[in-house]
């Protein structure tokens, strides 16, 4: 190989390793699933397991919010799906939601999910139209999770026992 | 030097240093860049490394080269930069009085080693020892101390140690693994530097002197 090709090679791998590296720092990644996705939907080659995410939208429907997140998470092991990521949020909201009181814990965990959904979402905007819901875009959802975890007079307010879970 | 050598080979040896001297494990593994102090010590590191002949910044930077070669000889500098910060951000401890003592450490023996001036040869055998002895201090026998004792004795004499330093010794214990990393990138930093285009040794002086009659 002529040494010119072997440095212009050379410089194009340690500008891509260098990248790489940079991503990493960036996006942080926690598992290995989490890498190899990000890189595939930077190249747009990431695609999420069709029949998981349908299998989680049933356990979904079915209120087994527990299963149906366990079956999100194999749909989308990178976390690079923003409808995916959106139904996690919605079911962390569904199994937090109580009419005298909120499970802070859930829902915060749900808030992290929408979060990731938002980031996700081209423009930032996400629109499910799935009929089962009652909230079909994010920012309907991410407000109805913060309002559960905020502390305010409107949590002593008796009208609240007659709302519904949406 | 080959041009593989310089375009593959040592980039891709001090990203690798650097990327695992970044890693952080616990509760979640973080990627941690260098802070800014190491980043100094790094600079000073590359000095020491140019003054003793280890590296020969003319052998990657100059006006005889070609522009693409020029281009490799600048990624390997700074990317030796940076793995050298990254090496030596992972021998400082995370916190309290260990953490100020190896950087003054770190510090003062850059500029001793500078005012010194080791040939190649004798600054590649320092750093194995110090750096080698730094990890000792640092991932042995400062976490030995810092470790959670199983006994009550033992429970007992750590926190009266504790107590006596005000808790200025006691670390974080890491994740097992993270002495491994560290000590792996430790080990290919100074195969990279092994690696670097050095300045041909010249010979004592007094060789040189011709022979009395």
């Amino acid at each position: 190989m002529r040494e010119a090709t072997t440095r212009g090679l050379g410089l194009a791998f340690a500008v891509a390793y260098a990248v790489f590296v940079g991503w990493l720092f960036v996006r942080q990644p926690q598992t290995i699933a989490q890498v190899t996705g990000g890189l595939s939907a930077a190249i747009g080659t990431y695609n999420v397991d069709a029949q998981a995410l349908a299998d989680g939208r049933r356990f979904f429907r079915n209120g087994q919010f527990v299963e149906a997140r366990l079956a999100f998470a194999r749909a989308d092991p990178a976390l690079r799906d923003a409808q995916t990521q959106f139904y996690i949020a919605y079911s962390f909201y569904r199994q937090g939601w109580g009419r005298l009181y909120h499970d802070d814990l859930l829902y915060t965990e749900g808030l992290a999910a929408i979060d990731r959904a938002l980031a996700l979402a081209p423009a930032g905007r996400l629109v499910v139209a799935d009929p089962d819901l009652m909230m079909h875009t994010a920012e309907e959802l991410k407000a109805e999770l913060e309002a559960g975890v905020r502390r305010d007079a409107s949590d002593f307010n008796p009208l609240r026992l007659l709302e519904v879970r949406k | 030097m080959t041009a593989a050598r310089e375009a593959f080979g040592l980039p891709a040896v001090f990203l690798t240093v650097f990327l695992l001297g970044a890693l952080r494990i616990g509760d979640a593994a973080v990627l941690v860049p260098p802070s800014p102090f190491a980043l100094v010590l790094g600079a000073l590191l590359l000095r020491v490394v140019v003054q003793s002949g280890a590296l020969a910044p003319e052998r990657l930077l100059s006006s005889a080269r070609s522009g693409l070669a020029n281009a490799n000889g600048l990624v390997v500098l700074v990317v030796l930069w940076a793995a050298a910060a990254q090496v030596i951000a992972v021998l400082i401890p995370e916190s309290g009085v260990p953490q100020i003592a190896f950087s003054v450490f770190f510090f003062v023996l850059l500029l001793n080693t500078a005012a010194a001036a080791p040939d190649r040869e004798r600054l590649l055998r320092s750093l194995a020892v110090t750096l080698g002895s730094a990890f000792v201090l640092k991932f042995v026998v400062l976490y030995q101390l810092s470790t959670p004792r199983a006994g009550a004795l033992k429970r007992m004499l750590q926190a009266i140690l504790d107590s006596v330093t005000l808790g200025a010794l006691i670390q974080a214990v890491p994740h097992p693994i993270a002495a491994y990393l560290a000590l792996l990138s430790l080990v290919v930093f100074l195969v990279g530097l092994v690696l670097l285009p050095h300045r041909d040794q010249v010979p004592p002086r007094r060789l040189l002197r011709p022979s009395l009659p």
